[in-house]
């Protein structure tokens, strides 16, 4: 009886630590806390994929006209930081169908790699609550930075002539030469994500 | 013809982002009584509000850059709608509330504004579907119908990917033969979620094509200078913004067009993130009824104290005119750039109580407008009008174009300043009482110009129309030699002095001074004619010919040309050329009565040429 008990209850244990190995599992393959889901639907952890580079992430969504406008400047520090970074834009809104995600990168003339967010598992994972928003990941996965990508907006329909601060480059840089400082946390200014739960 | 006057038109314009419009709520939440205290709904508590005030401009086509027109539009935008009404962003609406009401007045009170946060904080529910009022309906097409006469923009002009903001001169060519009367304009500027703002224009001596590299190709340039031909100065405001519906102008207070005016429609331009082609149209919308009313823009204006240091923050600038006349003010359009901060309009009556017409506490260009009365403000004579603008060239202030911060003074470009207020105003006195009453303020106005800032050029000039208007020569002679010694050698103003001296009968003079036009700008109609006409009283007929005939090369239209031409040809005794010009012009004005008494005369005396 006693050696039954002391079974069970390494039964009943074990169970529980399969578990937890399991979902870890499950979260690489299916819905990881830090994956988001491909134009083709295959779910993609950005900060793996980024193969060795520091992964950006920017969270966007289609109809958010401050997330927009920043799309040149994101192409361009995209394209200048190619050699150490990898960039990524999340669309955290579950609406958002991968033909309209297609069309946008289109429009804007986004070469950036796309990833859905419908969960907002990736949101949540950088704790990210604005479109635009960055994430800087070091090439080991560590979040650097997160916040704007710069100060151009000072409130939403209040823009600057031009940006005086420039807190995203600025972490790459950081995060690739170390030479710089790396920015502090900075809140962004756009359209809400937690509108879109 | 007389010397022509100038008015100088302001434009300005805009970026945005959300564009919610608004007006007053009617209904009160059950809230307000906690007794009564309910849940907000979206359909029976939100979807009032934002039919009315959001959906004009966040629907499909319009300028909000997504729609608010559905329970999952606004839950999808829910804590940015409610951020931004709570900062009072959106709806975009500058003017504080005051004694005078505007039309369209966009402001939400705070009771309204509340209500987005508690239908937040109460879970955002739907509510009953019975609430739910019927959605608005947006004409797609033209407001007003079909217009009488659509033109549009000779070329597109792209507007880049990123950068700050762009400003954009459209010139349309309305191809009139005979002079209509417009009753309302509906302008259609393309892409409106790149157009910020609009100013339209009326150009009626062409003036503005003179800017263009090629016809048709559109110029940059942020403020419109006008010439005017003759003093009838265009005293409406033309204005755009989103969400606009145009307004017909009261029956009696059309607006008249000429052959060969132009329209010139300056637009105020952001980049969205990709570039876009903008190709604006307008459309015409004609009475047969002539204007018995004429409103006059006045501006109050102090761009000489615009001298603003690095780093101040607290940078006053003001103006007072006092009124020689009773006027009604119809409407009022405050113009400064990216520094100005506080701009105050008021009016103190000669009883001496003061009210104030204006008031905006955060001015933000982007959001400019005209803004009319919703009843006339009646100004009588002796009332003086005010205005008050404040500065802030701090690095405090967002909008500020330099980082750091750098002296400002006036100027035309987006990195200078303006401190300007016009006032829509219509003279209460008949005009056949002592002519055309709004040349009185017109006079006056000018004059408190030139007082106030001896190298104010506009001022000079357009006061020496007014004067050589009431015959003052002498006087006129003086104020154009003044602004032709701010501005040397500008045509304009050459042809403008060429002609005072030429209607006070100083021949040599005129022609010296028409020569100096013509020669500043051999493609000046006015400046040919007129110094043809000087050597034709001066009996220098073959110059007067050559003159005239290249007059005519630049309008072949002109009747006036062809008939002086054909009394030059007469008076240099050649008959038959001198017919067939007189011909001509009537031709072109079968009612010209010196054309016709010249051929006749001609006729009767040598009646085989």
């Amino acid at each position: 009886m006693f050696s039954a008990n002391n079974c069970l209850a390494r039964i009943r244990f074990l169970p529980v630590l399969f578990g937890a190995v399991f979902l870890s599992l499950a979260c690489v393959s299916f819905a990881s806390a830090q994956s988001g889901l491909s134009i083709e639907g295959k779910s993609v952890d950005p900060i793996k994929a980024s193969q060795g580079k520091i992964a950006v992430l920017i969270f966007v969504r289609t109809d958010c006209p401050i997330s927009n406008r920043y799309a040149p400047t994101l192409q361009k520090l995209s394209a200048d930081f190619q050699a150490n970074a990898k960039f990524w834009l999340v669309y955290p809104d579950k609406r958002t169908t991968p033909q309209q995600i297609t069309e946008h990168l289109r429009q804007f003339h986004y070469s950036i790699s796309a990833l859905r967010d419908p969960a907002h598992s990736l949101a949540k994972f950088v704790s990210a609550t604005i479109t635009p928003e960055a994430a800087v990941f070091s090439a080991q996965g560590k979040l650097l930075y997160h916040g704007r990508i710069d100060n151009l907006y000072v409130d939403a329909g209040r823009a600057r002539s031009a940006a005086t601060t420039h807190e995203l480059k600025d972490a790459i840089e950081s995060a690739a030469f170390g030479k710089t400082r790396m920015p502090a946390f900075t809140p962004s200014v756009g359209c809400y994500i937690s509108d879109l739960e | 013809m007389t010397a022509s006057t100038k008015r100088i038109a302001v434009i300005v314009t805009a970026s945005f982002l959300f564009a919610l419009c608004a007006s007053q709520l009617t209904r009160t939440h059950a809230a307000s009584n906690p007794s009564e205290e309910i849940r907000v709904t979206f359909n029976r508590d939100l979807a009032p509000i934002i039919f009315r005030s959001c959906a004009p401009c966040h629907h499909p086509g319009e300028a909000g850059p997504f729609s608010l027109l559905t329970y999952g539009d606004a839950k999808s935008h829910a804590r940015q709608i409610a951020d931004v009404t709570q900062k009072r962003i959106m709806p975009p609406w500058l003017p504080e509330p005051g004694a005078f009401k505007f039309n369209d007045d966009l402001h939400l009170t705070p009771e309204e504004i509340a209500l987005f946060k508690k239908w937040i904080d109460d879970g955002m529910t739907e509510g009953s579907p019975s609430d739910l009022p019927p959605a608005p309906r947006f004409n797609s097409g033209w407001h007003l119908g079909e217009p009488d006469l659509i033109l549009h923009a000779d070329s597109p002009f792209e507007v880049p990917a990123s950068g700050s903001d762009v400003y954009w001169n459209f010139i349309f060519r309305p191809p009139l033969e005979k002079t209509r009367w417009i009753k309302a304009i509906e302008i259609r500027p393309g892409e409106r979620r790149l157009v910020h703002h609009a100013n339209l224009i009326v150009d009626r001596s062409q003036s503005a094509r003179r800017q263009e590299k090629s016809p048709g190709s559109g110029f940059a340039g942020m403020e419109l200078q006008i010439e005017s031909e003759t003093f009838d100065p265009d005293g409406h405001f033309l204005f755009w913004k989103p969400g606009t519906i145009p307004e017909p102008e009261p029956h009696d207070m059309a607006l008249r067009l000429d052959p060969g005016n132009d329209l010139v429609l300056n637009a105020h331009l952001q980049p969205s993130g990709k570039a876009e082609k903008i190709r604006p149209a307008i459309g015409i919308y004609f009475t047969n009824e002539p204007a018995t009313k004429f409103p006059l823009l006045l501006q109050l204006q102090n761009d000489r104290k615009l001298d603003i240091p690095a780093g101040e923050k607290n940078f006053v600038v003001t103006d007072e005119f006092e009124l020689p006349q009773s006027v009604s003010l119809l409407a009022i359009y405050p113009h400064a750039h990216y520094l100005c901060r506080d701009m105050l309009a008021q009016a103190k009556f000669p009883g001496g109580e003061t009210k104030t017409l204006l008031h905006i506490s955060r001015w933000d260009l982007n959001w400019q407008a005209v803004f009319t009365y919703k009843v006339p403000v009646e100004l009588p004579a002796g009332t003086k009008v005010s205005m008050r603008y404040t500065y802030d060239n701090s690095d405090a202030n967002p909008a500020n174009p330099n980082s750091p911060p750098q002296r400002v003074i006036a100027g035309n470009r987006a990195t200078d300043e303006m401190a300007h207020l016009w006032l829509q105003v219509l003279p209460n006195s008949n005009a056949t009482e002592s002519g055309d009453p709004r040349r009185v303020l017109q006079e006056a106005i000018s004059r408190h110009h030139v007082e106030n800032n001896p190298g104010d050029f506009e001022a000079h000039y357009n006061l020496a129309v007014m004067l050589q208007l009431r015959g003052e020569f002498p006087q006129s002679i003086e104020h154009f030699k003044l602004a032709l010694a701010l501005r040397p050698g500008d045509a304009t103003v050459e042809n403008a002095l060429g002609g005072a001296y030429f209607a006070s009968g100083e021949l040599p003079q005129a022609i010296t001074h028409l020569s100096a036009a013509v020669h500043a700008r051999p493609d000046y109609f006015d400046s040919q004619y007129n110094l043809g006409l000087a050597f034709a009283n001066a009996g220098q007929f073959s110059q007067a010919i050559e003159h005239l005939r290249a007059a005519i090369q630049l309008r072949p239209q002109d009747a006036d040309a062809e008939a002086n031409l054909g009394g030059a040809f007469a008076a240099h005794g050649e008959t038959k050329e001198a017919i067939a010009h007189l011909r001509r012009a009537l031709e072109l004005n079968p009612q010209h009565t010196l054309a016709r008494e010249n051929l006749e005369t001609l006729l009767r005396d040598s009646p085989n040429p």
